[in-house]
């Protein structure tokens, strides 16, 4: 025996059942949000628990740091998790979409988070093998909260407000500690100012992402060009340029820097070759219009000259690279995005008790 | 039913303790659009201006109105801002907005109609039948949950120029209905 009544059972269970009818979980049990288990999280922050971190005002909602505790109680995070939930939630706040009608996309977009420094040790964040989950409680819950936030507090429901077409595989449950032991470049969270050795999160919303199998090559222009196809298909690309990111396993990163390449040239090659002749992007009714567009205005395929690049930019906010997985294949992520990367990665506070 | 009493130390994750008040939206309707100055916003969806565009010109050789002004939203997801908002309701006497076509900017549309109207403003909001609900979740969110919208059918975006004067034209009764206490006679012809 554990100790626990059947009454216990039964109040639990009927506690499950309310919060279902109320509307607010994501279809998943949660852990009911109680004042208790929710002043545990409020513990782990010196910021107030009015303080507002997050709003739509076309939607006349608003975020609280308490809100955002009780939703991360319901999501199944331990109390130290949420300064990660919290420093999760600002590093969205700086991205264009999450701040205007992007939560309300058809494309039904949701944030990738990625996790740096000696945190991911402490608190369990999984950062190796079958990193895009599930299995770990952090990687988990982290990601969950942050959607039942958008959820609850923002009032983004589904069918209602949350308008997606087909919404991405992995939504809301995209949270990964990069495999920083066994990456050979700098973190993720540099790219975003903050000094390696930090705790810190970055994130950015994705509209799918796509695996680059190559287990067939050692060399490394070979490799990336893998990449470049993967990345320059025409279905992913509605505007003028579009952007991506890369979650590398160890393998293909080890590959890379062992030829000598950084980061920087690895981005740099691809931003150079990523893209299609005009020609494919009139073939699928995307023909780019003096105004920036793109549509099918009957053009001709045959009279259409030149290249047109992918990426807008060579930057990590429109190609943003990391590294995480397993060294056990040569398996990578094409990660495409809702917009692009917002290029700041936030800290993770301290809580008050210097943990 | 559900005893909320015996859940009364489970915390609400929502943060909405109440609905949000109701209020009135309505405009006076216009008794004829003769002579009726027209304001139209354009949300800068695909097809929004050309649509928007027609339904000015048939409504001006049919019921003798005037197309005032002709604005587009800065942003789409988000309602009109305000200068634009008093700038249209100055010179107009009745406004069209359009089209609501997608996740944020259906809802939007809609709260510009509801702007409009408390502007004092008839307003006739266009949104792809595909976002109906959204859209009447958001006259909710804005106070005015009985607020009319049209509909139109989805999609918009991908319909030719022939095509979209036709919408134009079925829409026509509907925004004069919406707007004004006139009766349309027929569908107008269209050009094609």
């Amino acid at each position: 025996m554990t100790g626990h009544t059947a009454t216990d059972t039964t109040l639990s269970q009927s506690e499950i059942e309310y919060i279902y009818e109320k509307g607010w979980t994501d279809g998943l049990p949660v852990v009911p949000p109680t004042r208790e288990r929710t002043d545990e999280l409020l513990a782990t922050t010196n910021r107030p628990a009015d303080e507002i971190i997050g709003r739509l005002d076309h939607l006349k909602r608003e975020v609280t740091v308490e809100l955002a505790a009780i939703n991360s109680v319901m999501a199944g995070c331990r109390p130290e998790y949420f300064p990660v939930v919290l420093a999760c939630w600002d590093a969205l706040m700086l991205e264009r979409a999450t701040v205007g009608g992007g939560w309300q996309s058809t494309s039904g977009p949701a944030p990738l988070i990625v996790v740096n420094g000696p945190i991911r040790e402490r608190l369990g964040f999984n950062s190796t093998g079958g990193v895009f989950g599930p299995g770990f409680r952090a990687n988990a819950t982290v990601a969950r909260a942050i959607g039942l936030i958008v959820r609850n507090a923002l009032g983004i429901v589904p069918h209602v407000f949350e308008q997606a077409t087909q919404g991405i595989p992995g939504r809301w449950a995209m949270c990964i500690g990069e495999n920083e032991e066994e990456s050979p470049w700098e973190p993720l969270s540099v790219d975003g100012g903050v000094p390696a050795g930090a705790d810190a999160v970055s994130t950015t919303l994705l509209r799918t992402s796509e695996y680059v199998d190559n287990r067939h090559t050692a060399d490394p222009e070979k490799l990336l060009a893998d990449f470049a196809d993967t990345i320059s298909r025409t279905g992913s690309w509605i505007f003028r340029n579009a952007a991506a990111g890369i979650v590398f396993c160890p393998e293909h990163a080890q590959l890379l820097a062992g030829a000598g390449m950084t980061k920087d040239d690895v981005r740099s090659w691809l931003v150079t070759r990523c893209g299609r002749p005009t020609a494919d992007l009139v073939r699928v009714g995307k023909a780019l219009t003096d105004k920036g567009a793109r549509g099918d205005h009957g053009e001709d395929e045959r009279a259409a000259e030149g290249f047109e690049p992918l990426f807008a930019e060579d930057s990590p906010k429109h190609l943003p690279i990391m590294v995480a997985g397993a060294r056990n294949a040569g398996i990578s992520m094409v990660v495409r995005l809702f917009g692009i990367w917002s290029g700041i990665s936030a800290r993770v506070d301290p809580t008050p008790d210097g943990l | 039913m559900l005893d909320e009493g015996r859940f009364d130390h489970i915390l609400d994750p929502t943060g909405l303790s109440r609905r949000p008040a109701q209020r009135s939206s309505a405009a006076r309707r216009l008794p004829a659009l003769t002579h009726a100055r027209v304001g139209l916003l354009n949300n800068t969806k695909q097809n929004a201006g050309p649509l928007l565009a027609e339904l000015g010109r048939l409504l001006a050789r049919d019921y003798g109105a005037t197309v005032a002004i002709q604005r587009t939203k800065h942003t789409i997801a988000f309602p009109v801002d305000e200068p634009s908002l008093k700038e249209i309701a100055a010179v107009s006497d009745v406004v069209i907005v359009g089209v609501g076509d997608c996740g944020s900017c259906s809802a939007s549309a809609v709260a510009d109609g509801i702007a409009f109207e408390r502007e004092g403003v008839p307003a006739a909001v266009i949104c792809s039948d595909a976002f109906e609900v959204t859209a009447r979740a958001m006259a909710d969110v804005h106070g005015a949950a009985d607020f009319e919208f049209l509909t139109t059918p989805h999609p918009v975006a991908v319909l030719n120029p022939d095509q979209v004067n036709a919408r134009a034209a079925e829409l026509v009764p509907a925004v004069l209905a919406r707007v004004s206490e006139a009766v349309a006679d027929k569908v107008p012809e269209t050009a094609s």
